[in-house]
C-alpha cells in the first residue's frame, strides 16, 4: 500500500519535472522579457545579468508611450483583428457548414492550401494590386490579407462542430417546413455556439500576432503593434528595455485572452473528433 | 405492377427504385395510401424500409419511378420537390427535437416558420402539449426529459403543424419495452383523434401489428404483401410473410382427390378446392390443437419437445409415419409430457397457401421475355422445386 503511494507521488513528481523541462525554455524567455521591461538601462546592460530588478521601474513602459504612437497602432490593431475576425465568422461559418454537410473534403482541402501557402508568395501581386486599386496605407489592404488567417480557421474549426450535430436534427427542421437556411440559422447554429466562440478567439489572436502581411502593406499610419514593436527594434536597438515593454504590451491582451479562454479553446478544438452520443 | 385503383391517393409511389453504387436499397416498389390510412413499412434492417420513407420525405431522389402526393408528382429521379416544401413531418428514432429549444418553442418552431400570429401558436401549441399530456412540462428543456416525454415533444411538435403526411422512422426503438407497448397504443390513439395519413416504418411486428391499418411487408427492397393485420396474419402470401409475421409450421402437401397429403398425415381439402399438384402451405401454431383421445379427423402423433412460456406452452409433436415436425402453441392450462402419444385438431380452413416468392416480387433485370412472363400470370402457382 505505502509502496504503491510512494510510486504514485515519484510518478506525479517526473510528470512535473518532465512538464517544467519542456516549458522552460519558454517560459524563461517570457520571464526574461518582464525582467528586461521593469529594470533601468543600466541595469539592463550590467555583466553578470541581473534577474530581479532592484529597485522596479515601470520608465521603459512610460517611454514607449511617450516615444511611438501607440494609441494608434493600438487603434490600427484592434480594427483590423476584429474585423477580420468578424468578416471570417460572417464567411467562415455558414461555409463550414456547406462543406460539412456536403461533405465537401475537397473544398476543405483547398481552404487548408491557401493557409499553408506561405504568405510571401502571393504577398508581392497583392501589394501591387492594392496599389493599383489605391488602397495601400489604408487598413483595407491589411484586414482583407488577414482573411487568409481568419477564414480557415474558422472554416475548419466549424467543419469539426457542423460534423458533430446529429444530420436528425436539421432533417426535422427542414420536414418542419424550414429552408436550408432557417435550419441553419434556428438550429444548427445555436448549437454550435461554442464552436463559434472557439473560432472567434482563435481567428482574433492569429489575426492579433499576424506580422508578415501588416510589415509588407502597412504605412507609416496603419501598422500594426507587432510591426510598431518591430520598428521599435529597428531603431533604437540597444535600449532593451523599452523594446521589451513594447511586446509585453502587445502580447498582453492575447495571453490574458488565451489564459482565460483555454478550457473553451481546448475543447473547440478537439470537438467533431470523437462525439458520443 | 399496378397501381390499387383508388380515387386518388394521398400518396403513391409508382414503380421507386433507389441504387446506391451496385447495391439496390429499393426495387420497383409500387404502394398507394388512401388520405387517412395509417399504414406500416415492416421488414428486417436492410431491407429498404428506411430509404422508402426518406424518399417518401424528400431527402433522398429516387434512381427510378415517381412519387405523387394528391395526384401531383413529389419526387422524380430528375426533379424532387425539397424536404421543406411538401408539408410532411417526420418523427426520427433518435426524437432529433432540438436541445436549444424548450419543449414549446421546439413545439411552436413548425407555426413560427409559417408566420402564425402568436396568439394561435400559443393555443395551438397548449392545445397539442394537453394531447400528448405534456402541458406541464412546456417551459422544460429537452435535456430534462424523459425518453418517453421526448418521444412524446416529438409527436406533438410533427402533428402541431398538420402535416399532409406523417411519418415515423422506427420512433419506439430507443424507449424500453413497457414503455414501447405504451406508446404504440398512444400512436394509434393519436392517429385515431386525427387521422393523418401516416407512414410507418418498424422492425417490429407488434408495434405494425397494433398501429397499423395496413402493413406492408417489405423484403429486400420490394413489398411481399400489403394488407391489414389480421389478414397478414391469418392469409400471408410468401414464404417470407408467414416466417417473418409470428411464428409458423410451413409444409409441403400434395392436392389428391378431396384432401391435402402431406409427410406422415392428410387433410380435408376445405378451403384449396382449386389448387392443384404440390403447394406450399402455412399452419400457425395455433391453430393446432392437442387432445389426449383420438377421435376421427385427428391426427396421430408423438410429443417431442415442449417449452414453457408462462402465457403459453410450445409443443413439437412428430405425427406419426412422418418427419415433419410440428410447432404447436397450447394454453397453460393442460400440460403434456415429452414422449406422451397426442392427437392433433388441425382446421384446414385456418392455412395459407403460401409461394415462394412475393406478389410484389418481379423477374430480375433485365425484363423477362413475354413468354416467361404470361405464363408466370397464367400460373398463380409457381413450382415450388426447380
Amino acid at each position: 500500500m505505502r509502496s504503491y503511494r510512494l510510486r504514485r507521488i515519484a510518478g506525479r513528481f517526473g510528470l512535473y519535472l518532465s512538464v517544467l523541462a519542456l516549458i522552460s525554455p519558454a517560459l524563461l524567455v517570457f520571464l526574461w522579457m518582464i525582467s528586461l521591461s521593469l529594470k533601468t538601462e543600466i541595469d539592463n546592460m550590467d555583466y553578470p545579468p541581473v534577474f530581479i530588478p532592484h529597485p522596479p521601474t515601470l520608465d521603459n513602459f512610460a517611454q514607449v508611450f511617450a516615444r511611438n504612437d501607440f494609441l494608434t497602432y493600438t487603434k490600427n490593431s484592434v480594427i483590423v483583428s476584429f474585423s477580420a475576425t468578424a468578416l471570417a465568422l460572417l464567411v467562415g461559418v455558414p461555409a463550414g457548414y456547406g462543406i460539412a454537410k456536403a461533405r465537401a473534403t475537397r473544398a476543405a482541402m483547398l481552404i487548408l492550401i491557401a493557409r499553408m501557402t506561405p504568405g510571401l508568395s502571393y504577398l508581392i501581386p497583392l501589394f501591387l494590386l492594392f496599389q493599383w486599386l489605391s488602397l495601400t496605407g489604408t487598413l483595407v489592404p491589411i484586414v482583407i490579407t488577414h482573411l487568409v488567417i481568419t477564414v480557415p480557421i474558422v472554416v475548419w474549426v466549424m467543419i469539426g462542430f457542423f460534423e458533430g450535430l446529429p444530420a436528425e436534427l436539421e432533417e426535422a427542421a427542414l420536414t418542419d417546413g424550414a429552408t436550408i437556411w432557417q435550419a441553419f440559422r434556428h438550429v444548427a447554429l445555436p448549437l454550435a455556439r461554442p464552436g463559434v466562440t472557439v473560432a472567434l478567439i482563435l481567428s482574433f489572436i492569429f489575426s492579433w500576432n499576424n506580422f508578415i502581411f501588416a510589415v509588407v502593406l502597412a504605412g507609416r499610419e496603419t501598422r500594426t503593434l507587432p510591426v510598431a514593436v518591430y520598428n521599435v527594434l529597428t531603431f533604437e536597438q540597444i535600449s532593451w528595455g523599452p523594446l521589451a515593454a513594447a511586446a509585453l504590451c502587445v502580447t498582453a491582451p492575447v495571453l490574458l485572452l488565451t489564459l482565460v479562454m483555454q478550457k473553451e479553446i481546448v475543447a473547440g478544438l478537439t470537438a467533431g473528433g470523437v462525439k458520443g452520443g | 405492377m399496378s397501381v390499387q385503383t383508388e380515387p386518388t391517393p394521398r400518396l403513391a409511389l409508382n414503380d421507386i427504385s433507389c441504387v446506391f453504387g451496385t447495391t439496390t436499397a429499393v426495387d420497383r416498389l409500387s404502394l398507394a395510401i388512401r388520405p387517412g390510412e395509417f399504414v406500416s413499412l415492416l421488414g428486417p434492417s436492410g431491407c429498404g424500409k428506411t430509404t422508402t420513407l426518406r424518399m417518401i420525405a424528400g431527402f433522398i431522389k429516387p434512381s427510378a419511378g415517381t412519387i405523387t402526393m394528391d395526384g401531383s408528382v413529389i419526387s422524380a429521379p430528375g426533379s424532387s420537390l425539397p424536404p421543406e416544401r411538401r408539408q410532411m413531418s417526420m418523427i426520427f428514432q433518435s426524437y432529433a427535437i432540438w436541445p436549444n429549444m424548450t419543449v414549446a418553442e421546439n413545439v411552436a418552431f413548425g407555426l413560427r416558420l409559417r408566420r402564425m400570429d402568436r396568439d394561435t401558436i400559443n393555443r395551438k401549441v397548449a392545445e397539442m402539449l394537453d394531447t400528448v399530456q405534456l402541458a406541464s412540462l412546456a417551459q422544460r428543456y429537452p435535456a430534462e426529459l424523459s425518453g418517453g416525454q421526448q418521444q412524446r415533444v416529438a409527436l406533438a411538435r410533427a402533428m402541431v403543424i398538420q402535416p399532409r403526411v406523417l411519418l415515423l422512422d422506427e420512433p419506439l426503438s430507443n424507449l424500453d419495452a413497457n414503455l414501447r407497448e405504451e406508446m404504440r397504443f398512444e400512436i394509434r390513439r393519436l392517429h385515431d383523434a386525427f387521422h393523418f395519413t401516416t407512414v410507418y416504418v418498424t422492425h417490429d411486428q407488434g408495434e405494425a401489428m397494433v398501429t397499423s391499418d395496413r402493413i406492408a411487408v417489405m423484403n429486400r427492397g420490394r413489398i411481399e404483401q400489403v394488407d391489414a393485420p389480421y389478414t397478414l396474419y391469418t392469409r400471408p402470401k410468401t414464404r417470407f410473410v408467414a416466417t417473418f409475421i409470428g411464428r409458423t409450421n410451413l409444409l409441403e402437401g400434395e392436392c389428391l382427390g378431396e384432401r391435402i397429403v402431406f409427410d406422415g398425415f392428410s387433410l380435408p381439402r376445405a378451403r384449396f378446392e382449386a389448387v392443384e399438384g404440390r403447394a406450399l402451405f402455412s399452419l400457425r401454431p395455433q391453430s393446432i390443437a392437442l387432445h389426449r383421445a383420438a377421435a376421427p379427423d385427428l391426427v396421430a402423433g408423438t410429443l417431442v419437445e415442449r417449452a414453457y412460456l408462462g402465457e403459453s406452452w410450445d409443443y413439437v409433436v412428430r405425427p406419426e409415419g412422418g418427419s415433419v415436425l410440428l410447432k404447436v402453441t397450447a394454453t397453460p392450462v393442460e400440460i403434456f409430457e415429452v414422449g406422451e402419444s397426442v392427437w392433433l385438431e388441425v382446421d384446414p380452413a385456418q392455412m395459407a397457401q403460401i409461394s415462394e416468392e412475393g406478389e410484389g416480387a418481379l423477374p430480375p433485370r433485365p425484363p423477362p421475355n413475354p413468354l416467361r412472363a404470361l405464363r408466370a400470370t397464367a400460373m398463380p402457382l409457381k413450382p415450388l422445386l426447380k
